[in-house]
């Protein structure tokens, strides 16, 4: 059994008039694309990324004309070798296709991304896209082993290679990973993968509170279960999803993996725990609500009717803290948090009243700084209030350092301009 | 005594870090000559211990001012020359700053000082249900920064990767002094991974002085198994047979019929000698699931020709099993007055083909190797035994050692899973890579550190430097 099934989803915003372009162009191989990139860079030209085109509300509003660089051209499997773990693709390579291909192997990348048809591998890497196994299975910077790239001025460039252990020379798949095609064109990955577990299963806990949820999380780091998800959930986008009670304001599902024995062991376990602790008994889902569910959590972030979507990182304490915020923020918002690993993404109703400056960077980013984290936007449609505090947050890196190897690798500053808070 | 230029910091670099925190004596000095990688040697012209992040940035400023270069060390165990001193220069060695600052198990992670040894860590987390995971065999010496700067691997990594993935922030100071902060406790940030880029990084990048690590998940218990086999081949497909099989154990070693003898002798576990390789796999995890595990383990086992698979009889066997693997090293002083190891990688299922190459170089030079090795990850460490007074032997290990890791790259993997490219591999830099990428990873250095005084001539074959001839090989005592 696939136990993470990524559903397909009608609603993709892979609207490209977002973006000043002047014309987009699909080199047929990475040579063209450097040939591509080179031109641009003699002519100061813009360019601006496309893989699957279901992140371009992330980040700030580019301004300058230039031309889209479509990785679609970009889209082999190159190497695939089964029995080493690890595969190689070009950078424009679908991420459903992706899984498709390595699950006939008994094989995941255990990163679940949003619109998955159309997210590709590039993509993920560049915006360091993470779906909600990220507790048990780490996320794409623990995955990507070898990367090929184009630099500012057309420089090819590699790091790493297609083993699993390496360390010569400096670790590009790291350096790349989240810098959100303003640094190089990522051109072509190779991926580690692990085994697809026999069996997954969900449990889901209704909640009376926050309190009562604190209480559960904390119980769950000395638990002798060790889920790969802990998702904390509330509002209307859940009300009819796989084991929600209606009378419960907040839930948390927890998602176990393994062989069957395995499983069996912390189900069982998690529910004398609760019982333990005078918590609500949970509701274990069949197999078919559990890959409803899980489907719903991995989409739940991709939602272009939403007025406003961010994303919070915490340490994992301050989960309900920011949870607790964003509904005083919005009392109509929905609310998925990644709870094990401190991630909260709040889906607002409508768009705050008192602005972006006001509900995130007055209210917030604070909270969210005071738990040793920053929040994000993912995405606003109306494009209203797009500062860099109010959507990059405040980012934990130095400026000047950042600016440095910005400059280094992108002198003319043609990639993705405008995106990122280089000063 | 130092020269001129590093004369004039000293009195700079005394007020700093205080008389007592400070060598200038050449028999002081000398200690600081080299790290496991003993070929080539160079005494830095001042070592100074600093106690805080502010002293460090102090240091890196009057260094700076002088115009003299510099480099961090830990505890010198790394094995390719990383904090080898060339050109001479200031050493910041930084073991006193060696508090464990905070441990969160709520929140997961730890906030050591550079100069924490490794196990210390483990220890400090004894019976909290977590522990740090990276755990070289170096890890009762090596401290955590020294890992940071290696990316430092272990019998573990198979499951729970190497140090990059247990990082989650740092405090470094910059080449030009200045204090910053990269990424925080709660892991990723927006914006380009700089956390990562400066883990492995060799200190050529930045000297890191706080580090904040993931902590993890005690198992709850472990199944431990020996197989032993007739042959490198048949344990070979059992690796990938294991593998394949969809079980990543959290440690799969193998050790030959050469280094059995040395073991068996030092430490007296009783294993067989006439066996001509031994697996050393452990399974850890829910004990719900271990015994499959362990059963489909040893079936495996068998359907690719083991003798017999042993299992570990307790946690005290467990142990010294494990004392056997982590100290092989030291057991190699039975077999030989001097030894260099390789540290080269190649696809797993490369590994049946890589041997056939080892043994082929071993006749052809006739140098004796023997192998033990973290076999599960592809990353192999065949040991070269030699006399180091037999200037002829001592050119055919070199040949071939090269010969070896040029095998590896064209099997598609690398020169180095974890010892690190130092001084001693930048000569295969190139082999591995095109100019255009060693030019990027220049862009990368020369953005944290342009002037390229912290840690000159390593990682990188830059135009200028000094570019010591390896001559010798190297004669090291772990893994």
């Amino acid at each position: 059994m696939e136990p993470h099934a990524s559903p397909n989803r009608d609603h993709v915003s892979t609207d490209i008039t977002t973006l000043p372009l002047i014309e987009t162009v699909t080199p047929i191989d990475q040579d063209a694309l450097a040939e591509q990139v080179a031109g641009c860079f003699e002519q100061q030209r813009p360019i601006y990324p496309l893989g699957g085109c279901t992140s371009l509300g992330y980040g700030l509003l580019p301004r300058q004309e230039g031309i889209g660089l479509s990785l679609a051209g970009l889209n082999r499997l190159v190497d695939f070798p089964a029995r080493d773990l690890t595969v190689t693709v070009e950078a424009g390579f679908p991420m459903a296709t992706l899984a498709e291909q390595v699950a006939e192997e008994g094989l995941q990348l255990p990163i679940h991304v949003p619109q998955a048809k159309e997210a590709t591998i590039g993509g993920v890497i560049a915006t360091n896209w993470n779906g909600p196994a990220r507790k048990g299975y780490g996320t794409i910077r623990d995955y990507v082993i070898g990367i090929s790239a184009v630099d500012g001025k057309g420089l090819p460039f590699r790091g790493g290679g297609r083993v699993v252990k390496n360390v010569a020379g400096y670790d590009f798949c790291k350096l790349l990973t989240g810098s959100l095609g303003t640094l190089g064109v990522i051109t072509e990955v190779t991926l580690r993968l692990k085994p697809i577990p026999p069996r997954a299963s969900t449990q889901v806990v209704p909640l009376d509170d926050l309190d009562q949820a604190e209480q559960l999380l904390c119980s769950l780091v000395d638990s002798q279960a060790t889920p790969f998800a802990v998702e904390l959930l509330s509002g209307d986008s859940w009300q009819d999803s796989p084991g929600m009670d209606s009378g419960s304001p907040w839930h948390l599902a927890i998602s176990c993996c393994g062989t069957d024995d395995e499983v069996s062991y912390m189900v069982g376990q998690l529910e004398q725990e609760l019982v333990d602790q005078s918590l609500p008994a949970p509701r274990k889902l069949t197999d078919d609500e559990h890959q409803q569910l899980w489907a719903e959590l991995v989409e739940f972030p991709a939602c272009p009717e939403a007025p406003l979507v961010i994303q919070a990182t915490v340490v994992p304490s301050g989960t309900t803290t920011i949870a607790r915020e964003s509904r005083l923020l919005d009392p109509a918002c929905s609310i998925q948090a990644h709870a094990g690993s401190g991630i909260v993404i709040v889906r607002f109703s409508e768009f705050p009243a008192d602005g972006l400056s006001r509900a995130l960077v007055g209210t917030l980013q604070p909270v969210a700084a005071a738990a040793h984290g920053n929040v994000v936007i993912l995405s606003n449609p109306s494009g209203r209030e797009m500062t860099p505090r109010s959507v990059w947050g405040a980012v934990p890196a130095p400026l000047t350092l950042l600016s440095r190897i910005k400059n280094n690798f992108d002198p003319a500053d043609i990639l993705n301009p405008g995106r990122f808070v280089y000063p | 005594m130092a020269n001129t230029v590093v004369t004039e910091v000293i009195e700079p670099l005394r007020k700093i870090v205080g008389a007592e925190n400070l060598l200038t004596s050449a028999s002081e000095r000398i200690v600081y000559e080299c790290d496991g990688f003993v070929v080539e040697k160079n005494s830095p012209d001042v070592v100074v211990f600093p106690t805080s992040t502010d002293q460090v940035a102090a240091i890196v400023k009057a260094c700076n001012e002088a115009r003299v270069p510099f480099l961090p060390r830990g505890a010198g165990t790394s094995l390719a020359g990383g904090c080898l001193p060339v050109g001479g220069g200031v050493m910041i060695v930084l073991t006193r700053m060696k508090e464990i600052l905070e441990i969160n198990l709520r929140d997961h992670y730890a906030v050591v000082q550079p100069g924490v040894v490794n196990v210390w860590l483990t220890q400090a987390l004894k019976g909290s249900g977590y522990h740090y995971a990276p755990d070289p065999s170096s890890q009762g010496a090596c401290t955590i920064g020294g890992n940071v700067a290696t990316n430092s691997g272990g019998p573990h990594t198979l499951k729970y990767g190497v140090t990059v993935n247990h990082v989650l922030s740092v405090e470094a100071v910059m080449a030009d002094g200045s204090i910053v902060t990269i990424g925080g406790p709660a892991g990723e940030m927006p914006g380009p991974d700089l956390v990562g880029a400066l883990v492995g990084s060799e200190g050529t990048l930045a000297i890191v002085t706080r580090v904040w690590v993931r902590l993890t998940r005690d198992p709850q218990g472990y199944r431990t198994m020996l197989g032993i086999f007739e042959s490198v081949d048949d344990a070979t497909q059992a690796i990938s047979a294991i593998i394949g099989a969809g079980i990543i154990p959290a440690a799969l070693e193998m050790m030959d019929q050469g280094i059995l003898v040395a073991l068996e002798e030092a430490f007296q576990f009783g294993f067989p000698l006439d066996a001509q390789a031994i697996l050393l796999i452990e399974v850890d995890g829910l004990e719900a699931g271990l015994d499959g595990q362990r059963d489909d383990i040893i079936r495996l086992c068998k359907e690719t020709g083991a003798r017999e698979v042993r299992m570990a009889a307790d946690e005290q066997e467990r142990l010294k099993l494990w004392k056997c693997r982590k100290q092989a090293f030291g057991a190699i002083g039975r077999l030989s007055s001097s030894f260099c190891t390789q540290d080269g990688v190649v696809p797993r299922t490369q590994l049946p083909s890589i041997f056939k190459k080892i043994r082929a170089t071993s006749e052809k030079y006739d140098i004796r190797i023997v192998n033990v090795f973290h076999a599960g990850d592809g990353n192999l460490h065949p040991i070269l035994l030699f006399d180091e007074r037999n200037p002829d032997e001592v050119k055919r290990v070199m040949e071939a050692s090269g010969e070896i890791l040029e095998a590896c790259l064209d099997a598609g993997g690398s020169v180095t899973g974890e010892h690190g490219i130092g001084v001693e591999k930048i000569r295969y830099m190139n082999k591995m890579f095109r100019e255009s990428d060693l030019e990027a990873m220049r862009q990368l250095r020369d953005a944290f550190n342009p002037d390229n005084r912290l840690s000159p001539d390593k990682m990188l074959p830059t135009a200028g430097a000094c570019g010591m001839e390896q001559i010798h090989p190297g004669r090291r005592a772990a893994l």
